[in-house]
């Protein structure tokens, strides 16, 4: 057991020293960069989602909402009163946690039925990006470019999407040790055992709506941070950031990859999204919509004969060899 | 002013008629194989792609594709039923979610792929002109298509409850097993079930395309519209259902007229959102 | 074992609709001693495990433990008091490994510190070394109701409610259940209440029997009592010809 969890650590420290060393290969290359930013972005968020979705069992919907919000309160506070994104980040992932709360203290009253929470998380998605649309002081319909300088530390803008990749892969490692300590504890074991069977684990002393709210506070929180570097990378912010399709994609991954298992989600994001943006780049013109059309096909397909997840096949070859 | 007011309940009312014919389908297709469809919106967006195919390449008018457009949505409703819903009834609820939203994202891709983009309409129909109604006009169209949606609602209903096919549908959505006890033929009324749900779309979308334009990306906009309503009505009423369409569809046109026209979809998830908060079982719902 | 009632439970009312499910019930439990709750099916015991434990809200009376009113409060707050309960429907943590599903238990008393040791005395008390790796979902049901009374021990109550614990097992692992459940009163002060079907198990574990009858309280007093009670015994024998 000991032996087996260091060597888990092991493998862990090397295969994020490889994903540091890996922009190395192609330091001249932007496109390539672009590409492990997003695998990295959607890493950051499906692993977060992990914390709500697989642990606690409530398939939340609502990524695009803590996305969008981060992304928002990072770029208004910026533009507003000149506070550098490094600051305005973690207060995104403070509107976000805040937000969150608001939403889930009324929801998770009630055993809510999965499918509404799911409805209801996917619709509010939607309803902050029409209020953000109508909100002019803040949003409307035009993209909010943030200050165009060419190089500014200050306000997390470079020429190179390297240094964005490194504060994405922080951002990474952060995100999976926070999975990894709320999994190996109390909290974790609680939002198992809530997934499996409310009222045994209410008897045992555990608080669903306490326990639910944390992990969904945890996951705001974390996807917040994200947005607010989602607006640095992109240099604005669009209501279309709220989006409905980001958040039910996250959920997919993270569903595909294994619920509740730590690096499920990743796997399944480093698979699945670097060979949906390649596919992407592969098939221009014409027939640019058809890497989607092979992407649904193929998440369709998992979900269909691995509905324990990618992660699954990762553990099977695991027990043979052992 | 009354009258104006007046004028957008009477539009929203008679849109909302159409909503409770999407919500139909679903209301079938959740409460009979308890199986969550995320892609049934986009399944009305792929029967208003259809019905704008058939009536530019067929010279039909929208009105009459249904004709064609029906056995085409009940047929690829059996083709989704047998080669991938099945297969998830005994899943989790989270891979059914997988399943559904991956559909969703196909269907709308595939749309986007044969379409384009950009968004579609018809020319003509030839329900097209303004009816005076007392004090107050509607679009012809949309009052034919108001119609049309309550006549096809009433008839499921009809079917659901008289006929004998209709009769096993609800001894399988009230329980499974007793009904295949007593001799239902669980797997075949469940895929005519998930069929019937989708060919309603097909219907809807024939009425919809003959005053409005589709894009690829209004199914998300009828999948949480029609889940809006079911949420509001609750399973097994249809009554309940005709009158939280309406609900919606005045809603939204109220919202339109006075407040702001983005704000449409805003106002219609508020409701929904604060229905789940406040009455988790719906309005209606049996349960 | 005199003194206040651990558990006192005073007209206690909870219907589904118009059926009556429990119709004031009034009773009280020792501290220290084994309660036997019996009745016919559908008598209502179920409903009233429910309702002490949280899980049902009361439409009237009042249910007081350890003198502190409980009616209302959520099942985990009740637990968090010192009260927890098994199903009789066993409810189990598919996706958990018996010693998770005690784990779920023992953190109701114990930091990350004092858990693992209190998972591992616990699946030593009850015999559990050689499943404890085995996930919930592969057990069969005596196992299985095995592992329900002792993730409700790890959370250290001191009042046990125990619905049907008995049902389903064969006449040895009877006999090994009952020991246990009298070394958890002996060994660490545990309050007992049981429902049972099973006449053996009540009449060797219980003191004092009380008895439901469609919903209602019909009689009370010492197994010998209550074996003799007129009343119970038609409740028991003579439902058909009574409605
Ligand atoms: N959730 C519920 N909704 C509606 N009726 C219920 C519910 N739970 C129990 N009942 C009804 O309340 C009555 C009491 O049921 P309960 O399960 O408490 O009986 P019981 O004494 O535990 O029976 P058994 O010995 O069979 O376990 C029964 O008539 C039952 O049908
Ligand atoms: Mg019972």
């Amino acid at each position: 057991m000991r032996r087996n969890s260091r060597g888990s650590w092991l493998l862990a420290i090397a295969l994020a020293a490889v994903a540091a060393a890996l922009p190395l290969a192609f330091l001249r290359n932007q496109y390539n960069l672009i590409l492990l930013t997003t695998v990295a972005l959607y890493g950051v968020l499906t692993s977060a989602w992990n914390i709500i979705g697989g642990m606690a069992g409530q398939l939340d919907l609502s990524a695009g909402a803590y996305l969008g919000l981060g992304a928002y309160t990072t770029a208004t506070l910026l533009l507003r009163w000149n506070i550098t994104p490094w600051v305005g980040m973690f207060a995104g992932g403070v509107v976000a946690m805040g937000f969150a709360f608001l939403v889930g203290f009324p929801l998770f009253r009630f055993r809510i039925r999965e499918v509404w929470y799911a409805l209801s998380s996917s619709a509010l998605v939607v309803v902050l990006q029409v209020v953000f649309l109508l909100w002019k002081q803040v949003g409307g319909p035009m993209e909010r470019l943030l200050p165009s300088a060419s190089f500014s530390l200050y306000n997390l803008r470079f020429q190179s999407y390297l240094p964005y990749y490194y504060i994405m892969l922080v951002l990474l490692l952060a995100t999976l040790f926070i999975a990894y300590r709320i999994r190996t504890r109390r909290l974790g074991y609680y939002l198992l055992a809530l997934g499996d069977n409310e009222d045994a684990a209410e008897v045992l002393g555990v608080d669903a709506r306490g326990s639910k709210l944390k992990a969904l506070v945890i996951y705001a929180f974390l996807v917040g941070i994200t947005g607010g570097l989602y607006a640095c990378i992109y240099g604005f912010v669009h209501t279309s950031f709220f989006s409905p399709t980001i958040s039910m994609e996250v959920a997919i991954l993270g569903i595909v990859g294994g619920l509740g298992i730590i690096y499920g989600p990743l796997l399944a994001t480093v698979i699945l999204v670097t060979g949906r943006e390649l596919l992407r780049a592969g098939l221009g013109g014409r027939l640019q919509s058809l890497y989607l059309v092979i992407y649904a096909v193929v998440l369709i397909l998992i979900a269909l004969l691995r509905p324990r997840g990618l992660a699954s096949l990762l553990g099977a070859w695991r027990k043979e060899r052992r | 002013m009354i009258v104006n007011i007046l004028q957008s309940v009477a539009d929203g009312a008679l849109m909302g008629c159409v909503y409770a014919l999407i919500a139909l389908g679903l209301s079938l297709i959740f409460g009979v194989l308890n199986i969550v469809n995320f892609a049934h919106g986009d399944f009305v967006m792929l029967s208003m792609y259809l019905t704008f195919w058939a009536s530019t390449y067929l010279s039909l008018d929208a009105v009459f594709t249904p004709l064609i457009t029906i056995p085409l949505l009940f047929g690829l409703g059996v083709l989704i039923y047998y080669s991938i819903i099945q297969k998830t009834l005994r899943e989790r609820f989270v891979v059914q979610v997988a399943v559904t939203v991956g559909l969703m994202t196909f269907l709308r891709a595939f749309a986007q792929l044969v379409w384009e983009a950009r968004p579609r309409a018809l020319k003509f129909s030839i329900i097209q002109g303004n009816f005076p109604l007392g004090p107050f006009t509607v679009l012809l169209s949309r009052l034919i298509s108001a119609s049309l949606s309550i006549v096809a609602v009433v008839a499921v209903a009809m079917f659901l409850k008289y006929s004998w096919l209709g009769r096993s549908i609800r001894a399988a959505s009230d329980d499974a097993d007793a009904a295949s006890l007593m001799g239902v033929n669980i797997r075949w009324t469940y895929a005519f079930a998930f069929a019937m749900g989708s060919a309603l779309t097909a219907l809807a979308g024939g009425l919809l395309m003959t005053f409005q334009q589709v894009d690829p990306t209004m199914g998300l906009r009828f999948g949480l519209l029609s889940w809006c309503i079911l949420a509001l009505s609750g399973l097994g009423s249809i009554s309940g259902l005709l009158i939280s369409g309406v609900i919606v569809g005045v809603a939204e046109a109220l919202t339109v007229a006075y407040w702001e026209p983005r704000a449409r979809s805003l106002i219609v998830y508020l409701i929904f959102v604060v229905i789940l908060w406040l009455r988790p079982r719906g309005l209606f719902g049996r349960k | 074992m005199s003194g206040e009632p651990i558990l006192q439970v005073s007209e206690l009312c909870k219907s589904f609709g118009n059926l009556a499910a429990l119709n004031r019930v009034s009773f009280h439990i020792a501290p220290g001693e084994i309660l036997g709750l019996i009745g016919p099916n559908g008598a209502g015991k179920t409903t009233l495990f429910n309702t002490i434990s949280g899980l049902y809200h009361p439409d009237g009376g009042q249910v007081a433990f350890k003198g502190q009113s409980i009616g209302g409060l959520s099942p985990h707050a009740i637990c968090k008091l010192g009260m927890s309960r098994t199903f009789q429907v066993t409810q189990a943590f598919e996706h958990l490994s018996v010693a998770e599903a005690i784990r779920i238990g023992a953190y109701n008393r114990h930091g990350e510190r004092g858990v693992e040791a209190k998972v591992r005395e616990t699946v030593a008390f009850f015999g559990l070394e050689k499943i404890q790796d085995w996930k919930c979902s592969d057990l069969g049901l005596a196992p299985l109701k095995r592992v329900e009374v002792a993730r409700a021990a790890a959370t250290d109550p001191e009042l046990l409610l125990l619905d049907e614990a008995g049902a389903g097992l064969n006449a040895s692992e009877l006999a090994e259940l009952m020991e246990m459940l009298k070394t958890l009163r002996r060994k660490r002060d545990m309050t007992l209440c049981v429902v049972e079907h099973v006449m053996p198990m009540v009449m060797g574990l219980c003191e004092r029997i009380i008895v439901l009858d469609y919903g209602e309280l019909i009689a009370e007093g010492t197994p010998e009592m209550i074996s003799k009670n007129e009343k119970v015994i038609e409740a028991y024998l003579g439902r058909r010809s009574k409605r």
